[in-house]
């Protein structure tokens, strides 16, 4: 199937999966170390991919969470993501996608405006998270905040769903958004 | 163009992450009798799980059944309509915080009311506890009391047949040995003397029989002592 669709199979026991969506493969596979290392009650399970859609060939437990990740320093990442958006189901965006630009830091590097990316999140109504994934210690603050999130998501946490966290997200983002 | 990494390290803490998550090595014993309790914590949370992924899908199967709008409608309508269900949304969490400040405000009610009530359930408790100590000392000091009558009876009895040994003894005794044999030799002596004056009269042939007071003298001569 060409586009991914949440809770469209039964999720397995105490297991969350995250797929990270991105064309910088070092980056991510340092955060996907990051995350495994996280100490974390339930089974995490990493999935990586430059774009999508993803080959259907292969079996994979129900995605959980996707995590967009735009480099700022390049606009192909950012057209890659764009891309890839479409083969996403819109009931995804009910909570379980977020964008995570990375390469802020370096402010000279940067050929995608800041805007570009807040806009883009506005649009699609998913958080917007701001990382430097090359810095150790941010990547392993980053990594932490993730796991929470893809055990919200998961379901892992009673009383708490997707659709909350994203109402509880969004409320500190908006006074910022009015501006645009 | 797609990569998996799963977690084989952090599945086997993961499952066993509450036993050997405290950091540092796990006691042998400590980690045997630790983990039934696991078991139970881990089942506990697996069922945390489901239900909030029920929850989940319940609501997604309701979101699903609700009627779309068939007609397009121009974009900045969309997003209109998207922010005032936002609002809404707000709103209705809003209210909930109120109702569950109200409820709790409720349940502190509740809560000092069964606090009181416990408090003079205890009073009364530690009443009744007192009242059953008096009178279980009432109760002892009435079979005290009995003990003592009852040892006092004894004695009285006892001193009792003491006395009548005392008395059964006492005819035993030497004093009475003494005047008996005295008594005894009276007798004789008055019998000796009364064989000599029986012979005197019969030794002088008088007519003893004739003279009444005669007679009686001579009757009484013939008693014999030792019958008295």
């Amino acid at each position: 199937m060409s586009v991914l669709r949440p809770l469209d199979k039964l999720p397995g026991l105490n297991t969350a999966t995250i797929l990270l969506v991105g064309t910088e493969d070092a980056l991510l596979q340092q955060l996907a170390d990051a995350m495994l290392k996280e100490d974390c009650a339930s089974e995490l399970k990493v999935h990586l991919a430059k774009s999508l859609p993803l080959p259907s060939n292969v079996t994979r437990p129900r995605i959980d969470l996707i995590m967009f990740v735009v480099n700022l320093h390049s606009k192909y990442s950012l057209r890659n993501v764009e891309e890839s958006l479409h083969h996403v189901d819109a009931t995804f965006f009910l909570g379980r996608v977020g964008f995570l630009a990375t390469g802020a830091g370096r402010e000279s590097h940067c050929s995608v405006h800041r805007n570009t990316v807040v806009k883009l999140a506005h649009t699609y109504r998913s958080p917007l998270l701001f990382c430097d994934l090359e810095v150790e210690g941010f990547r392993a603050t980053m990594a932490q905040r993730l796991v929470r999130m893809l055990q919200i998501c998961a379901g892992h946490v009673p009383g708490l769903s997707a659709l909350n966290l994203l109402s509880l997200l969004r409320s500190s983002e908006n006074p910022s958004l009015e501006d645009l | 163009m797609e990569k998996q990494s799963e977690d084989p390290a952090a599945a086997e803490p993961a499952s066993s992450g509450e036993e050997g998550g405290e950091g540092g090595p796990p006691q042998v014993a400590g980690a045997q009798a630790a983990r039934p309790e696991d078991r139970v914590s881990l089942l506990l949370r697996l069922r945390a799980q489901t239900k909030q992924q029920l929850l989940e899908y319940k609501s997604m199967i309701d979101a699903n059944e609700e009627k779309t709008p068939e007609q397009m409608m121009k974009e900045k309508q969309i997003e209109a309509k998207i922010e005032d269900q936002e609002a809404e949304i707000e709103e209705v969490k809003i209210a909930v915080e109120m109702k569950k400040l109200a409820l709790d405000s409720v349940l502190m009610d509740h809560m000092k009311h069964v606090l009181k009530l416990n408090k003079l359930i205890m009073k009364s408790q530690q009443e009744s506890w007192d009242l059953e100590e008096k009178l279980l000392d009432v109760r002892k000091k009435r079979l005290q009391l009995k003990q003592a009558s009852e040892s006092k009876l004894l004695e009285i009895q006892t001193e009792k047949n003491k006395q009548k040994d005392d008395l059964d003894s006492m005819e035993n005794s030497d004093k009475i040995k003494t005047i008996q044999q005295n008594l005894q030799m009276e007798i004789q002596i008055t019998t000796v003397i009364q064989h000599v004056f029986q012979n005197l009269i019969l030794g002088s042939k008088a007519n003893w029989a004739e003279d009444s007071a005669f007679k009686e003298t001579v009757l009484q001569l013939e008693k014999n002592l030792t019958m008295i």
